[in-house]
């Protein structure tokens, strides 16, 4: 709610601060289609652009179907010019197809959106060739080959695919397809991708070798998709004119990158059933494995340790083998350690061995058997399921030298082997919900742009005034011209205040309100304009309010001479009450003016 | 008298807009206590619409949506989970429960796309990704009121000491304004979408006859970067692109 808030807020000050910028420019808008060939075999790449001309604020295009093609955005590039103050814009869509058949094709028309019309492109024509024939593979500057390491295999029989890419020039940006069907088979990758060269027909190439596990999941003759890697040929390329040229050959060198997609060839394999008569305890390893297993000692006491080792090895699936925990009758505290594997890969063969590690803590002495291990598998070499078996391994149990009390958990005995401690993952959730009711406060009402405007912009008001009462302050402390125009209205009306409780009512009383009130208003006046306001006259006084932009200046001056008249021939009773009206009006005004 | 007529004004403008309107809070509250009880006696659906139900009426809180997820979790619905606690790490970005839960959850996904990391210039402001929006507007909120201070004390009484505060805090103050604009940039530019259909195809314009790239399942995480009609514009990474019906993902 906040966020839209300050968005639109954000919104309306780019729309009333920009300037408007206008989207078509009024072109005429046109839509055209190009491809950069019309010819093309199977290993290259079609670009095809929609440019759009006068606008740049179009949806993207709609691309026709395209079933013989795989399509595959490629960006978009706008362009602006100016030409003899005219602007131009445009817009283009790329795309990159890939054949997928030959054949001739025709790209429709794509269709393009603009100011509630549609544009459409000129179909294109286009024809797919297989590859160039007077190529041979030994000529090519790039192929690939992949093969099986057999044509012929029993369901769950393990087979190496290899896909190998022959390159003479660099090769870049690799993208590799792999199109198996899962419902077929099962796939393993085989350690990384190796790299190695190989001279061909007394041509030197650059190899990039990737083997993959595959494993037949159903009888029947399947057959596979052919790989397909898309590349970067990074070509070399000379000017005519530098060739003679000994340094033109290391300045005139340019390259050329030319993207390809190369495709092996496909192949099939029959997969057979396995034979009738599954003996008991198979568990589909299908292979051929030998099994072996050793005591790390054959002598201990009681609360020693000693380390059983099982190892299966051989050609198929060993990472499939598990064993159960022998049944040692409660003879013999187990611990068994994670399983480990190792696989190779070489001349096709895939072999792998598989070691299981068993720590064994005698509980009682005594000459004791360990069971034997075994393991059923099918053997496709001898068409036959086959059972393969560890031998008995005796072992001589003594008491305990010491009398304590054996602690089963407590480890650094000398011949103890050397285990990390592994916790075993049983299972994985989710934390649980929260329940702490105060932290289900709703926050969505004291974040409005309100709000943070007054809190940002509170302190900085709170400072401005701050700051003009510190100002104030130090300009009443030292300047005293400010400080005299500050105070003259709160003096004279002060004093004004005092005579008004005086009684007036005798003539030398009227002639001294006469004095004091002139003198009253002659102080304001001077306080106000920094003056001495006792020396001054009326006259003067009306000069220098009126220089100052006072527009009761005159009223003014009548007033000190009605004071003055006051003061040296005192008349009337009742005209001190008048003056002193007067006066106090008179000096509300002239503050109202300053 | 005129003055504290000034003073009056000045609060009945200015107190609106710190004091929230009094809401029912005790029965916003019950219904918290309802949903959650509805979780632990295993009624996910009611309980996920009794969450839905207060975010619905403007509750706006980091844990009912993460409650609300782990609900949809049970339920085995990974796409409004995942979105869910996307919309949970807007709000408690530092709780290490949501991130291992939200972590579960896309691994439960058939995709598996981990959120996108972030940008050169979010890279350089990280230290804000640990505090939600608000969060950093209340700290800016706090620094301004202390720098103001302390320029008003420091103009008053200009010790050297003073000084270092003050600069110390503007520059304190720019980044986070800065940091504040970047994640305001970050939120309104990289909008997630959580993919909510069980199969989305992802097509090459926002038509339904154009092509299809490629497909998307239930819970995957994309970032929209155009609208057009009633169609999005996803992209998954530099090269994965296209547009998808707008209904098939949450925002």
């Amino acid at each position: 709610m906040f966020l839209g808030k300050i968005k639109k807020t954000i919104c309306l000050f780019l729309f009333l601060a920009l300037p408007s910028v206008p989207q078509s420019f009024g072109q005429d808008i046109s839509v055209a289609a190009t491809v950069n060939k019309n010819r093309l075999t199977m290993e290259d790449v079609l670009q095809l652009s929609i440019i759009i001309q006068g606008t740049q604020n179009t949806p993207p295009p709609k691309l026709p179907s395209l079933p013989d093609f795989r399509v595959v955005s490629a960006g978009t590039s706008s362009s602006t010019r100016y030409i003899n103050t005219q602007r131009s814009v445009s817009i283009t869509h790329n795309y990159r197809l890939t054949p997928m058949n030959t054949g001739t094709f025709f790209i429709g028309p794509a269709r393009v959106q603009a100011n509630g019309k549609t544009y459409s492109t000129q179909p294109i024509k286009i024809t797919v060739q297989k590859s160039l024939s007077q190529e041979t593979e030994g000529n090519k500057t790039a192929f690939v080959v992949a093969n099986l390491s057999s044509e012929k295999a029993y369901v769950g029989e393990q087979l190496v695919y290899t896909f190998r890419l022959f390159h003479r020039v660099d090769a870049k940006n690799l993208n590799l397809h792999l199109p198996f069907d899962k419902t077929q088979f099962h796939k393993e990758e085989l350690g990384k991708p190796k790299s190695y060269s190989k001279v061909i027909n007394g041509l030197q190439y650059h190899v990039q070798e990737l083997s993959l596990a595959l494993v037949p999941l159903k009888k029947g003759r399947h057959k596979i998709a052919p790989a397909r890697v898309e590349l970067d040929l990074i070509r070399n390329t000379q000017n005519r004119s530098s060739r003679d040229d000994p340094f033109g050959q290391f300045f005139s060198r340019r390259t050329r990158v030319e993207h390809k997609v190369l495709r092996a060839q496909p192949l099939s394999i029959e997969v057979l059933p396995l034979p009738d008569g599954v003996p008991e305890g198979f568990e589909n390893i299908v292979g051929q494995f030998n099994i072996s297993a050793e005591l790390g000692k054959h002598n201990l006491e009681v609360g020693d340790t000693a380390t059983l080792t099982v190892t299966v090895s051989g050609k198929g699936n060993v990472q499939d083998v598990t064993f159960d925990e022998p049944d040692l009758e409660s003879h013999f505290k187990i611990y068994p350690d994670k399983p480990e594997f190792h696989q190779t890969v070489h001349n096709n063969q895939v072999t792998g061995e598989k070691t299981f590690k068993f720590a064994l803590v005698p509980l009682e002495s005594g000459n004791k058997t360990l069971p034997e291990f075994s393991l059923t598998f099918f053997d496709p070499g001898k068409v036959q399921y086959r059972v393969v078996r560890t031998q008995p391994i005796t072992l001589n149990v003594k008491p305990a030298a010491t009398k304590e009390s054996l602690n089963l958990v407590q480890s650094g005995q000398q011949n103890t082997p050397s285990r990390k401690p592994k916790i075993e993952i049983l299972g994985k959730d989710i934390f649980p919900i929260y329940t702490e009711l105060n932290k289900f406060q709703n926050d969505g009402n004291d974040s409005s742009p309100a709000f943070i405007g007054v809190g940002l912009g509170s302190p900085v008001i709170l400072f401005i005034l701050s700051a003009l009462i510190i100002k104030r302050r130090r300009r009443m402390k030292y300047d005293a011209a400010f400080y005299r125009c500050q105070n003259a209205y709160k003096n004279a009306t002060r004093c004004l205040k005092k005579m008004s409780t005086v009684e007036h009512s005798d003539l030398p009383a009227a002639k001294e309100f006469g004095r004091k009130l002139s003198e009253i208003l002659r102080e304001y006046v001077g306080n106000k304009l920094n003056l001495q306001g006792k020396a001054i006259t009326a006259e003067e006084v009306e000069h220098r309010l009126k220089e100052s932009g006072y527009e009761s200046a005159a009223v003014t001056r009548k007033l000190l001479e009605r004071c003055a008249t006051l003061q040296f021939s005192p008349t009337t009773r009742d005209s001190t009450k008048g003056l002193l009206g007067e006066s106090e009006n008179l000096i509300k005004l002239l503050e109202k003016q300053s | 008298m005129k003055h504290s007529n000034s003073f009056s004004l000045f609060l009945f403008c200015v107190l609106p807009l710190f004091i929230s309107p009094p809401a029912d809070a005790s029965k916003y509250f019950e219904e918290v206590v309802r949903a959650n009880d509805l979780h632990f006696e295993k009624r996910y659906a009611q309980s996920a619409k009794a969450y839905e139900s207060l975010i619905d009426k403007g509750a706006r809180n980091g844990y009912l949506y993460y409650n609300l997820a782990n609900t949809y979790i049970r339920m085995g619905k990974t796409g409004p989970a995942v979105l869910n606690y996307i919309r949970a790490r807007k709000l408690i970005p530092r709780d290490e429960n949501l991130a291992a839960n939200l972590k579960f959850a896309i691994q439960q996904t058939r995709d598996k796309i981990e959120p996108p990391s972030p940008g050169t210039l979010s890279a350089l402001f990280l230290w804000s990704n640990d505090f939600n929006l608000r969060e950093l507007i209340y700290l800016a909120m706090i620094l301004n009121f202390i720098f103001w201070i302390t320029l008003a004390l420091w103009m008053y009484f200009r010790s050297s000491s003073l000084q270092l505060a003050r600069n110390v805090l503007l520059g304190l103050l720019l980044f986070l304004f800065f940091s504040i604009g970047v994640k305001l940039k970050n939120e309104s530019d990289s909008k997630l979408a959580v993919v909510l259909d069980e199969r989305v195809e992802v097509k090459s314009g926002g038509a339904e006859d154009a092509i299809t790239l490629f497909q998307l399942h239930e819970g995957a995480l994309v970032t929209v970067t155009d609208k057009y009609e009633d169609w999005l514009e996803v992209r998954l990474n530099d090269e994965q692109k296209g547009w998808v019906p707008k209904n098939s993902v949450g925002t």
